[in-house]
């Protein structure tokens, strides 16, 4: 549950702290000591950093622009490498052994595999004492076996959008702006399908189909886990009756036409933003096409099952440091510049900054997307739920044939293969492909 | 002593030691040149693709965790036995071997029937055959998207069936459609490609032998069938070979419409080796399938050679 | 060429020629057509705002293929958003110089394979058979490393490099290689040619259409290529067109309008090249007078 997992999480944070004021004492396990430090001095260096973040489209480059001016002895070759790719590229150049790339961007669910494939270095001892300048939910997911293995970057969150006119037309009252109060997904469900009805191409849309990340609030809402169990979560658990039931209402909205099949998650916004979506469920990256757009759009916190808590999905990117890296020190000054210093470096710097995971979101929210009504609005539900209902995906090192594995098995549900039957054969093939990591 | 290449040399003949020095170049000629021509291209081929492929089989034969940095550990052929006796694996490995069944001889029929058209005197030829042509130029992913919308549930391949009064098909949604959708993606993307072969090969083909048959008053069928057809064995041979490569390695219109779904009816050899390889971080088990599959296309390729064999001394 | 035809339907009179001509034109049209419609639904895309192209998907009308407003803006902004300009250039670059080097390359080697008689001569056509079966993605990873090494990364050369040795080319140039009858060889040898002045002299310029195809082989090999460039380079001055494409889609942004634009670029260049050079098919031996 939401509150376990929470309160896990500052159990582990805590932990963290003590051991790193210990400082290196004999009780403190063999997380590894590191043989570097935060120097007092720049050190004059050249580090490679390699990410997702656009550098002309998305601004990387001021952000670059601006770390080299306060620390101009150290120049950071930024090399871009498309979303799609990244974990290729880490996995030609990482094992290469020669520092190469000195920080990149990590996604939080994969940092216990990263962790255990030895990409990652060690980072409690010298940030240790950091923590508390982030939210808990990003702390946790870059925590893994007591020790922190990246800095967290960037967080997210998840909103229910719709169209205004679209729920008029079909005479539906807007979703409840109260975060106390929120819409169920069984009446989204029907309100999407009456919306269908009264003339709107579509119903309602999630901004990520079929992902684990989108619908891994739908089971837990229900009290179920976050799809693992056991000693360090290698024990599928994604065909308890939570499960069962939150998967059987997914594959329902589809079968029942509230929701459209066929439709890949990358074509979700355009189609909102075209007016041809009653709702949809996404991120606050939608929010300036949105403005833009010219649809008349409203936004409410993300729903419940009925009776169930209120659990949102988060997590982003975070960076970290190449264990063969020749360049800590300087790699080391980057990653607190960007992740911590003055407000986070990258979101303070950053055009268009995201949703950061610093406790200090002034930056964020200064945006001008925010600035109007329903920007004031959502500015409003993102602050409650990064810091109340955000859940992080599942800590274990498999994550990633778990996600792959589920993606597959929620794809099938949408299209018609009944819930129990899809997650059974999940599971069976996720016991498969853990084996090696027991 | 014979000669054993033709040696046309008038100065061969004369006899003694400068005769048998002379030979001994002749005799070896072809194969200097042979060497010297071959030079570059089998050296670039053996660093940038025998070496590397010799080091992925060797590299199947070991086991580690994911990711590359955990060393290695030898394990014979212990991959192969785990590949071979999972279920999901073999079920792969049938269906991939069905799928280049029936999708070679259909784009290489449609091929050769498209190229035939357009070996014909009509008008602009050389527009309608660019036309056909474009699809394997366009990047995969703009493809892969096009179809996608094309053939989804609300699109207008659904639409002009409904226009018909046909039900809407599930097509790519469905365990049952969506592999003969990707052999409709896939054939689309390349008869275009193999039929610009094919047209050089028809274009090939000397007048005499239709004269002929026409004087034997052969109808166009039994001309296509006793003519043009054996005439067109080396070009077919290679147009064979090298679609059934490409459709053996195909994996990106699977990758971005179904990820091997819905209820793995996609999921083909070369997709599950890619996943294997750069989705889960396992290249030691990757590897492993990729041998496997190259062995399968090795054995089939070796059968069309043997198929479209030259008959000796025929011409 | 038309001999062929008018042979093999069995001699038409001039009015039974042309109407015949006209039907297989309005054949020929159909079937260009159904081909080409998925492309021009894309170039259609690529002049449209990205709202737009999914909402005219469905219900199905002309405003599938006709859009309401047409915009440039993609294209403007994939060249100065997404530096598309010089990664286009770039690739013109590698692809004109694996073309050139490599089309010389092939031929020599397919001559060799196909005209030349040598012990071994099977085994090395059976090593080009089998190097391009072995999937590019198995061997890229290891690859890169070795090139990265070699100082190779972030080079034209190391973007080169990989696409001269191409097996199928060498191969579909054996093949027609072997259709062109030895007499003439002989013919040329016992006039004191040198091999390599037979292959410039005889086998080449009779070769027009293989030669173009192996040309396109190797040039579309490469115009496509996206794994080995995403391994090799990592500068955004050296990225090649179909990286820069990539960049049109983020983390959360898709501009489908813009990747349209880039698609219909990148298709364009080969599209062109094998519309022109299609002048170079219609030489062959038939025209040779040789018996």
């Amino acid at each position: 549950m939401a509150l376990r997992t929470r309160t896990a999480g500052a159990a582990v944070a805590a932990t963290v702290l003590t051991l790193a004021t210990a400082c290196g004492g004999s009780d403190a396990p063999a997380a590894g000591s590191s043989d570097w430090s935060l120097p007092a001095q720049d050190p004059t260096a050249t580090i490679t950093v390699v990410g997702i973040v656009d550098p002309v489209e998305e601004g990387m480059n001021d952000v670059i622009a601006a770390f080299e001016q306060e620390h101009p002895t150290i120049t950071v070759d930024y090399q871009f490498v498309p979303f799609d790719d990244l974990n290729t590229v880490l996995d030609s150049r990482i094992p290469n052994k020669n520092g190469d790339p000195d920080v990149f961007w990590a996604d939080m669910p994969r940092i216990p595999a990263t962790a255990e494939r030895g990409y990652a270095e060690d980072l409690t001892d010298v940030f240790g004492e950091f923590t508390d300048s982030f939210d808990p939910a990003p702390v946790e997911a870059v925590t893994w076996e007591d020790s922190i293995w990246a800095l967290p970057i960037a967080n997210s969150s998840q909103l229910l959008y719709y169209n205004a006119d679209l729920l008029a037309q079909a005479g539906i009252a807007p979703p409840p702006a109260d975060t106390a109060n929120r819409i169920t997904w069984e009446q989204l469900g029907e309100d999407a399908k009456a919306a269908v009805d009264a003339g709107a191409q579509y119903g309602m849309l999630f901004g990520q189909f079929d992902r684990y990340y989108q619908l891994q609030p739908l089971p837990m809402s229900l009290g179920g886990s976050a799809g693992a169990t056991g000693e360090r979560n290698l024990t599928p658990d994604i065909t308890s009756p939570e499960w069962i039931r939150a998967f059987d209402w997914y594959g329902s909205i589809f079968a029942g036409g509230a929701s459209p099949r066929g439709v890949p998650p990358e074509q979700t916004d355009p189609l909102f933003l075209s007016g041809a979506a009653a709702y949809t469920v996404q991120g606050p990256w939608l929010l300036p096409s949105l403005v833009d757009s010219g649809i008349n759009w409203g936004v409410a916190p993300h729903p419940v099952f009925a009776g169930g808590e209120a659990v949102t999905p988060t997590g982003s990117w975070s960076l970290a440091m190449n264990p063969f890296s020749d360049a800590k020190e300087a790699a080391a000054i980057f990653m607190k510049w960007m992740a911590i210093d003055g407000g986070s470096g990258y979101t303070t710097h950053a055009p268009e900054p995201e949703l950061p995971a610093h406790v200090d979101k002034e930056a964020y929210f200064a945006r001008e997307v925010f600035q109007t009504p329903q920007g004031q609005q959502a500015a409003q539900i993102l602050a409650y739920e990064t810091a109340n209902t955000a859940v992080n995906r599942v800590e274990t090192v498999g994550y990633i044939e778990f996600e792959e594995i589920l993606g597959r098995a929620f794809a099938d549900i949408r299209n018609g293969t009944p819930a129990e039957e899809a997650l059974r054969t999940a599971a069976t093939e996720l016991e498969t492909a853990w084996a090696q990591y027991r | 002593m014979t000669l054993v290449a033709p040696s046309p040399d008038p100065e061969v003949r004369r006899s003694g030691r400068a005769a048998q020095r002379r030979s001994w170049r002749d005799r070896h000629h072809d194969a200097l040149w042979a060497a010297l021509l071959l030079l570059p291209t089998v050296v670039a081929i053996a660093a940038t693709r025998i070496l590397p492929a010799l080091e992925a089989v060797r590299s199947s034969l070991f086991h580690s965790l994911p990711g590359g940095l955990r060393p290695a550990e030898f394990v014979g052929l212990d991959n192969y036995v785990t590949l071979l006796s999972t279920e999901a694996f073999r079920d792969t490995l049938v269906r991939t071997v069905v799928f280049n069944l029936v999708i070679n001889p259909l784009q290489i029929g449609i091929a050769l029937l498209v190229a035939v058209l357009f070996v014909q005197r009509l008008h602009l030829r050389g527009l309608w055959r660019t036309l056909v042509f474009v699809p394997c130029t366009i990047p995969i992913v703009g493809s892969s998207i096009a179809w996608g919308a094309a053939l989804g549930p609300d699109g207008p391949v659904n639409a002009l069936l409904a226009a018909v009064g046909l039900a809407p098909q599930p097509f790519l949604t469905s365990a049952d459609q969506a592999l003969a959708c990707i052999i409709l993606i896939a054939s689309w993307i390349g008869i275009g490609y193999w039929m610009m072969f094919l047209i050089a090969g028809l274009q090939e083909i000397p007048a005499e032998y239709y004269e002929a048959a026409k004087l034997d008053r052969a109808g166009p069928i039994r001309t296509f069938f006793s003519i043009t057809l054996p005439l067109l064995r080396r070009p077919l041979l290679f147009v064979l070979v090298a679609d059934t490569v490409a459709n053996f390695v195909l994996f990106v219109p699977v990758q971005m419409l179904t990820g091997g779904g819905p209820e793995s009816s996609t999921s083909l050899l070369m997709f599950d080796a890619y996943r294997t390889t750069f989705g889960y971080g396992s290249r030691n088990l990757g590897a492993a399938e990729v041998v496997i599959l190259t062995v399968i296309m090795l054995v089939i390729v070796a059968l069309q050679f043997r198929l479209l064999r030259e008959d000796k001394g025929a011409r | 060429m038309s001999t062929v035809v008018d042979a093999a339907v069995g001699g038409a009179t001039r009015s039974r020629g042309r109407g015949r001509r006209l039907a297989l034109t309005v054949v020929a049209a159909a079937v260009g057509l159904a081909f080409i419609l998925p492309a021009v639904w894309i170039l259609v895309g690529s002049l449209r705002p990205t709202e737009d192209i999914f909402a005219s998907l469905s219900p199905l009308s002309w405003s599938l293929f006709v859009p309401e407003q047409i915009t440039f803006a993609n294209y403007v902004n994939l060249f100065t958003g997404a530096g598309f300009g010089r990664a286009l250039l770039n690739s013109v670059v590698v692809c004109v110089s694996t073309v050139v080097f490599g089309v010389v390359m092939c031929a020599l080697a397919a001559y060799a394979l196909s005209v030349l008689r040598f012990r071994g001569r099977g085994i090395v056509f059976v090593v080009v058979v089998v190097s391009f079966m072995v999937p590019f993605e198995t061997i890229a990873i290891p690859l890169a490393g070795l090139f990265t090494d070699w100082q190779l990364d972030n080079t034209f050369l190391g973007l080169v490099l990989p696409g001269l040795g191409n097996g199928l080319a060498i191969f579909n140039l054996r093949q027609h290689f072997l259709g062109i009858p030895p007499s003439l060889r002989e013919a040329a040898v016992v006039d004191g040619a040198s091999e390599f002045r037979i292959l410039t002299q005889i086998y080449l310029p009779l070769s027009g259409s293989a030669l173009v195809n192996s040309a396109l082989l190797i040039f579309l090999g490469q115009w496509t290529a996206y794994l080995w460039p995403l391994l090799i380079t990592t500068d955004l001055d050296m990225f090649v067109a179909p990286i820069s494409l990539a960049r049109t889609f983020s983390e959360h942004a898709f501009d489908f309008g813009q990747n349209f634009a880039g698609a219909v670029l990148l298709s364009l260049v080969p599209a062109i090249l094998m519309f022109v050079l299609q002048r170079f098919f219609t030489r062959s031996i038939a025209e040779t007078g040789s018996k």
